[in-house]
């Protein structure tokens, strides 16, 4: 809270967008994330890979205000996200964590409405546009015929559609996924990749945590790749994965080759030694 | 138009509630040692009619039945409230230790300086000085998970060990004028406790109300509250603060009575449509519960009358062995 952003320096002036700067956090007494600088770019895809405990969902959670920053700052349009009326943030930027549970009954329906709310006023009551809007993100994560379930009768992959909906419904500029596609099969980690991207191409900036390394160059236009606490890589994920830096995060030795179809780097002959 | 159909469904409940309290406020007025004919009874109410069930009705129910009815919607509140803010339907302020404490503290004035204090100050005291406990023995986040209920029961436990010696170190006069308290029973109401727990629900209601949405909000995880504007420490405080003027103000007119806090925001839940904190319909169905209670309670073995907590509890514990049994009852983790 201390860090206000008349104290950042002035070459972040009304900069739109998500920024981390000399970001610190810290699970109690144990530093996770260690003065961290991250721009995410513009309407574009970032994954965020890295072993486990290396402070992905932290950093994602500290991007979203749910961490208070142990040290620097984390910057929405250049101002201090900290600072900022927490409904005004949520209108601007949605996160999906990872452990979602929801009452029992929930209905899919019921669920996305709650995105609706960062722009409900405390008389503004549910309008025709809200109601649109609930319309297009049930189209958008092809959920229109389940919209009356229970979310605890639906499958893994519809019910994770589910809360991508609710952050679509949110219509916010930013969207932090973490571990978008953990639990899902193939299939429907593809479906939600290409939902994604789908959001990327109406010019959402986006930011998501993945644990497949593969995936993330798939889908992702910008890599960062984390280990303990720091980003030791960062570009266009063709550019800066290369068989060194995946021994560096993850302690394995393997070989990249290019998929025929589309040139996406793939992981071969991973062994533990040489 | 399922817009319209859950709408419906939430004002179904919520009239169905408010007919079941009416009914049981009529035939609490009606029933007892001199039974009132149901023709006879609005009669009565306006003050004609029958000179004795005019008294019986007007001086000796009415009072009663309405101080039922404020205590059980209180109790009921409160115990919605707590449930939603520790996510955890066994937090009610009797499991937390609220009751405890707060009958301690007014015990402790009728006792301790044998003119009584007012008691809904005292009793008021007990319950933010237990909540502030428990929230501080479980630590910052102490409304998570099962720290606060456990530091709660502790609580409470040392509350009504207090009780118990100061009413078996004081004289037999005193210790009678203070028993009252310890049980749970609508006989030794005041009047002036009544009105004040009738402007603090009305307050207490309408801060709950105000929150609601962002109650809604705490039935997700902290990210997802968070990510959809709601200021976690802020709601958790101003409920918790709700949930202890409510209690406390309840248990200075009734004394500590379980189960309602457990079991009315239960039938609120099962009866409105999910993804809502049912606080008005908790309310309802806790003073329906309250009066029905008492009313069971005057006429089961009459004319002696059984303290309404006893029923409470009679009827609350088969259904809390019930909650903890029933297959889908994964929000008690």
């Amino acid at each position: 809270m201390s860090h206000s952003s008349a104290r950042t320096p002035d070459n972040v002036p009304d900069q739109p967008g998500l920024a981390a700067q000399a970001l610190s956090l810290a699970h109690g007494r144990y530093p996770v994330i260690k003065t961290l600088n991250l721009e995410l770019p513009q309407g574009k895809v970032t994954a965020i890979v890295g072993p486990n405990g290396c402070g992905k969902s932290t950093l994602l959670n500290g991007l979203a205000r749910v961490h208070v920053p142990a040290g620097g700052a984390v910057l929405l349009n250049g101002r201090d996200i900290h600072t900022l009326p927490s409904r005004e943030v949520a209108r601007q930027l949605a996160l999906l964590p990872q452990d979602n549970t929801a009452p029992e009954g929930l209905t899919v329906t019921d669920l996305i409405r709650f995105g609706r709310q960062p722009h409900q006023g405390f008389l503004r009551r549910w309008t025709e546009q809200d109601q649109a809007i609930l319309e297009q993100a049930l189209a958008a994560a092809d959920l229109a015929e389940l919209a009356d379930r229970p979310l605890d009768t639906l499958s893994g992959g519809q019910r994770q559609r589910a809360w991508i909906a609710m952050s679509i419904a949110q219509q916010t500029p930013l969207l932090l996924l973490d571990e978008p596609t953990s639990a899902l099969d193939l299939g429907h980690q593809i479906e939600v990749f290409e939902l994604i991207r789908q959001l990327a191409g109406q010019g959402k900036t986006v930011a998501m945590v993945v644990h497949d390394l593969v995936s993330a160059c798939r889908y992702a236009d910008h890599l960062v790749a984390m280990a303990d606490g720091e980003i030791l890589a960062r570009g266009a994920p063709s550019d800066i994965l290369d068989p060194d830096l995946i021994h560096r995060l993850y302690g394995v030795h393997c070989d990249i080759l290019q998929d025929p179809a589309d040139g996406t780097p793939v992981l071969v002959n991973l062994r533990k030694s040489f | 138009m399922t817009e319209l159909l859950i709408q419906h469904r939430n004002i179904a409940a919520t009239l169905a509630l408010v007919a079941a309290l009416s009914l049981a406020m009529a035939m609490s007025l009606a029933l007892g040692t001199v039974s009132v004919p149901l023709d006879g009874l609005w009669d009565a109410l306006t003050g004609q009619g029958n000179a004795m069930h005019r008294f019986v009705v007007q001086e000796l129910r009415l009072p009663r039945v309405l101080a039922g009815a404020l205590t059980g919607a209180a109790f009921a509140l409160a115990g919605c409230l707590m449930q939603t803010v520790a996510r955890n339907r066994l937090a009610t302020p009797g499991i937390i230790g609220i009751d405890n404490a707060a009958t301690a503290f007014a015990v402790a004035s009728v006792v301790g300086t044998g003119i009584s204090l007012a008691p809904s100050a005292m009793a008021l005291g007990g319950a933010a000085t237990a909540t502030a406990l428990a929230f501080g023995l479980a630590g910052a986040n102490g409304t998570r998970g099962y720290r606060f209920i456990i530091a709660g029961l502790g609580i409470g436990a040392i509350a009504g060990a207090v009780t118990q010696v100061m009413l078996s170190r004081v004289a037999i006069d005193a210790a009678n004028a203070a028993f009252p308290w310890t049980v749970g029973s609508l006989n030794a109401r005041s009047a002036t406790a009544v009105s004040v727990l009738a402007a603090g629900l009305v307050a207490g209601w309408m801060a709950a109300l105000l929150l609601g949405r962002s109650l809604n909000t705490l039935q997700f995880s902290d990210p997802v509250a968070i990510n959809l504007g709601t200021r976690l420490k802020r709601v958790r405080a101003l409920s918790l603060a709700c949930a202890v003027l409510l209690t406390g103000l309840a248990v200075a007119v009734a004394g500590p009575v379980g189960m309602v806090a457990l079991l009315a925001p239960e039938l609120a839940r099962a009866l409105c449509r999910s993804g809502r904190v049912p606080l008005t319909a908790s309310a309802l169905a806790g003073a329906g519960f309250m009066v029905t209670a008492d009313l069971v309670g005057r006429l089961l073995l009459a004319p002696l009358e059984l303290p309404v907590g006893l029923i409470t509890a009679i009827v609350g514990a088969p259904y809390l062995i019930w909650i903890l049994v029933k297959p889908s009852s994964r929000s008690l983790t």
